[in-house]
């Protein structure tokens, strides 16, 4: 087994995998952007590394740097959670020419895979069934627009190298095709390096079902189970949540043996996700395969009781699989809520800024996969997620309870965060219902605001505030005790 | 003692008795509270009102405060307060003028200007291109008009209030001239 591991990556995912590490004794590095140097995955870590500027480009996007930094502090293995390198088959493949453990499946299979023409073939090949779309590798402004004259508007540009939501237009007619190439090109360069865009049909009441792949280096190949992540906003998940209530024991096994055969078709090991957009006659087509650690991880360990960062390090490692398809099942309800520095009242535009108040829910049956404190920054460099809220409870309604109780004591203040608006996305009707579609944020919260019941008690608070404006002494705050730490001998102080 | 308290676009008045610092009586559109105030934190206060526990978390702005309870967000205004602040401060807040420049909506940084100095441009014409987080959002001009400074440049990073790009604006005539 490894001794020591370099995570890759930043925020609540460096943590997550520096958790799972110490879990099993293995020691970490962690690299960090001079915008991080209060970040929280370098403080937890047992070494940490300033690997340059806040420009992802030459400090987290730096491969060179990082192998480097690995070999210098002598690493073993790099795992580079999701984002950034993760799904870049030249690191992982100079990681190995360097002599480390890339902790995901081979190159060719993150190259084959993330190229998004590359994976439709494969997938075809393997008589997996795919969108409708443009597929071959040339296509000119012309050609886009004869395919989706032929297949009706709106469709889907997306970027061949893309995922996470970037590089994806929807163009609603002709005239927009332009534009949404260049744009979505740009973004894909941007955050890939590589502008090639493709056409797909567009869904525009489909559902975005993903199963989580668990293979080794034998060539065994299980999953664990399905994790429904329709609500989406800019075509990013917001919310996911585990069991589907689309998916039926009959479903679950058919989509379940695709999911495993497109696993296998690629050639793939260590953890991975497929992913399947289901439309509403029950057909579902293959959408692309991520090949790393999934942002939604947790509902999938919550219901499955498996750590997955656990199963790739194994994997990683060399160890096959103990787990056979029977040993998987699941217990309960799990829902994740990702709360974003966005503002919901604005187009979720970033909030990015200081965090000057932070409170965490706590309790039975809640986990919160967070990056951040109350006092650090969160920069406008990076991805803007503060945490991953998830909640386990033994029926979907009572989880979406645990939830809105959850979002309610989750407390952020100095960014935007949208807490008030996902409470009301669980608590809406069509949600109770399972009625969840991927437009469902632009069919029922387009127009959203918050509903704000209680102004009376709001405006008493903002009194309260100026009539009690007497500081708290250190030693009466909930909590504190009698200790020597300069946190209760201080005083009052901010940081 | 009065408050006009402003949430949204709705303005709420408020009779206040202060019994101590820690106890008072309050009036809202007819309704009476019973507050009783204890501060937990620096932004954390526990009220007690009409016997029952509130927890509020507070948050202090330039220009008012965020308060959030049972996590709903509420941006309250001091009318009083305002005013005293805009006299000696202008009333750029509260007399909007049309605006003159294109700036950012959040922190970002500049991807493209597509425009030059002199560029002529139509209301909705591009005029930058910045990212936040990874996200792209076009900037694009208020009004018609030629394109009169360009104060930053690709890979800037800019803050809302920064002005990117100057427009004059000019009469949809010399446009018509100009574009023909």
């Amino acid at each position: 087994m490894f001794k020591k591991i370099l995570i890759a990556n930043r925020g609540e995912i460096a943590l997550r995998v520096i958790q799972t590490c110490k879990d099993m004794g293995i020691k970490t590095v962690a690299v960090f952007s001079e915008a991080d140097k209060n970040a929280r995955h370098r403080f937890e870590a047992d070494q940490s590394v300033c690997i340059g500027p806040a420009d992802p480009g030459l400090s987290y996007l730096n491969m060179d740097l990082i192998i480097k930094t690995a070999k210098k502090i002598r690493a073993q293995a790099i795992h580079p959670g999701y984002g950034f390198l993760s799904e870049n088959h030249k690191f992982a493949e100079k990681c190995r020419d360097a002599g480390l453990v890339f902790i995901g499946p081979s190159p060719k299979v993150i190259q084959e895979m993330g190229d998004k023409l590359t994976a439709r073939q494969i997938m075809i090949d393997a008589k997996v069934p795919v969108i409708p779309g443009l597929s071959g590798k040339e296509y000119t402004l012309t050609d886009m627009k004869k395919k989706a004259e032929e297949m009706g508007y709106p469709v889907l540009i997306k970027a061949s190298a893309g995922g996470g939501g970037k590089g994806i237009r929807i163009v609603n007619a002709e005239e927009e095709m332009k534009e949404a190439m260049e744009a979505a090109s740009r973004e894909a360069i941007n955050a890939f390096g590589d502008g090639r865009v493709y056409l797909e049909k567009f869904f525009t009441r489909a559902r975005h079902i993903e199963f989580q792949i668990l293979a080794d280096q034998e060539g065994n190949t299980i999953h664990l189970l399905e994790r429904e992540c329709s609500i989406q906003r800019r075509h990013q998940k917001i919310i996911e949540e585990t069991p589907s209530t689309a998916v039926d024991s009959v479903l679950r096994k058919k989509m379940g043996n695709t999911a495993c055969a497109a696993a296998k078709a690629a050639g793939y090991t260590n953890a991975g996700t497929v992913e399947f957009l289901l439309d509403n006659h029950g057909s579902y087509y293959f959408l692309e395969m991520n090949t790393r650690l999934q942002v939604e991880h947790p509902i999938t360990e919550l219901v499955t009781g498996i750590d997955l960062v656990r199963q790739q390090i194994l994997v990683a490692a060399g160890n096959p699989l103990t787990l056979s398809q029977e040993d998987v099942s699941a217990r309960g309800h799990a829902i994740e809520c990702r709360i974003y520095a966005e503002d919901p009242e604005n187009n979720f535009f970033p909030s990015p800024g200081t965090i000057t108040c932070y409170e965490e829910p706590s309790g039975p049956g809640i986990r919160n996969d967070s990056g951040v404190y109350a006092g650090c920054a969160v920069p406008v460099e990076y991805d803007p997620i503060l945490s991953k809220l998830s909640v386990h409870a033994e029926t979907r309604d009572q989880a979406i309870a645990k939830m809105i109780k959850a979002l309610k004591s989750y407390i952020v203040l100095g960014v935007r965060a949208p807490m008030d608006f996902l409470g009301d996305v669980l608590d809406s009707r069509s949600f109770r219902k399972g009625e969840v579609f991927t437009d469902f944020i632009d069919t029922h919260f387009s127009l959203w605001t918050p509903l704000m019941p209680s102004k009376d008690l709001a405006c008493l608070a903002f009194i309260a505030d100026e009539i009690n404006t007497r500081p708290v002494p250190a030693m009466e705050r909930p909590g504190a005790s009698n200790l020597n730490s300069p946190f209760h001998t201080l005083g009052n102080w901010r940081l | 003692m009065e408050y006009q308290l402003k949430i949204k676009e709705k303005t709420y008045t408020v009779d206040l008795e202060l019994d101590a610092e820690d106890q008072a009586y309050a009036m809202i559109n007819d309704t009476s509270y019973e507050l009783g105030v204890y501060r937990v934190s620096d932004h954390q206060i526990q009220m007690t009102v009409n016997g029952d526990q509130v927890n509020a978390w507070v948050e202090k702005q330039a220009d008012g405060k965020t308060i959030i309870i049972e996590g709903q967000r509420y941006f309250i205004q001091d009318l009083a307060a305002q005013e005293m602040g805009n006299s000696s401060r202008g009333r750029e807040s509260s007399q909007p003028q049309e605006p003159t420049t294109v700036t950012p909506p959040m922190p970002a940084i500049v991807i493209q200007v597509p425009v030059v100095v002199g560029d002529i441009v139509l209301k909705g014409d591009i005029v930058a291109i910045v990212s936040a987080m990874k996200m792209e959002t076009s900037l694009k001009a208020p009004f018609d008009g030629k394109i009169a400074e360009i104060r930053v440049g690709e890979g800037d990073k800019v803050m809302p209030g920064d002005i990117l790009v100057d427009i004059e604006k000019q009469p949809h005539t010399f446009i018509e001239e100009q574009r023909n």
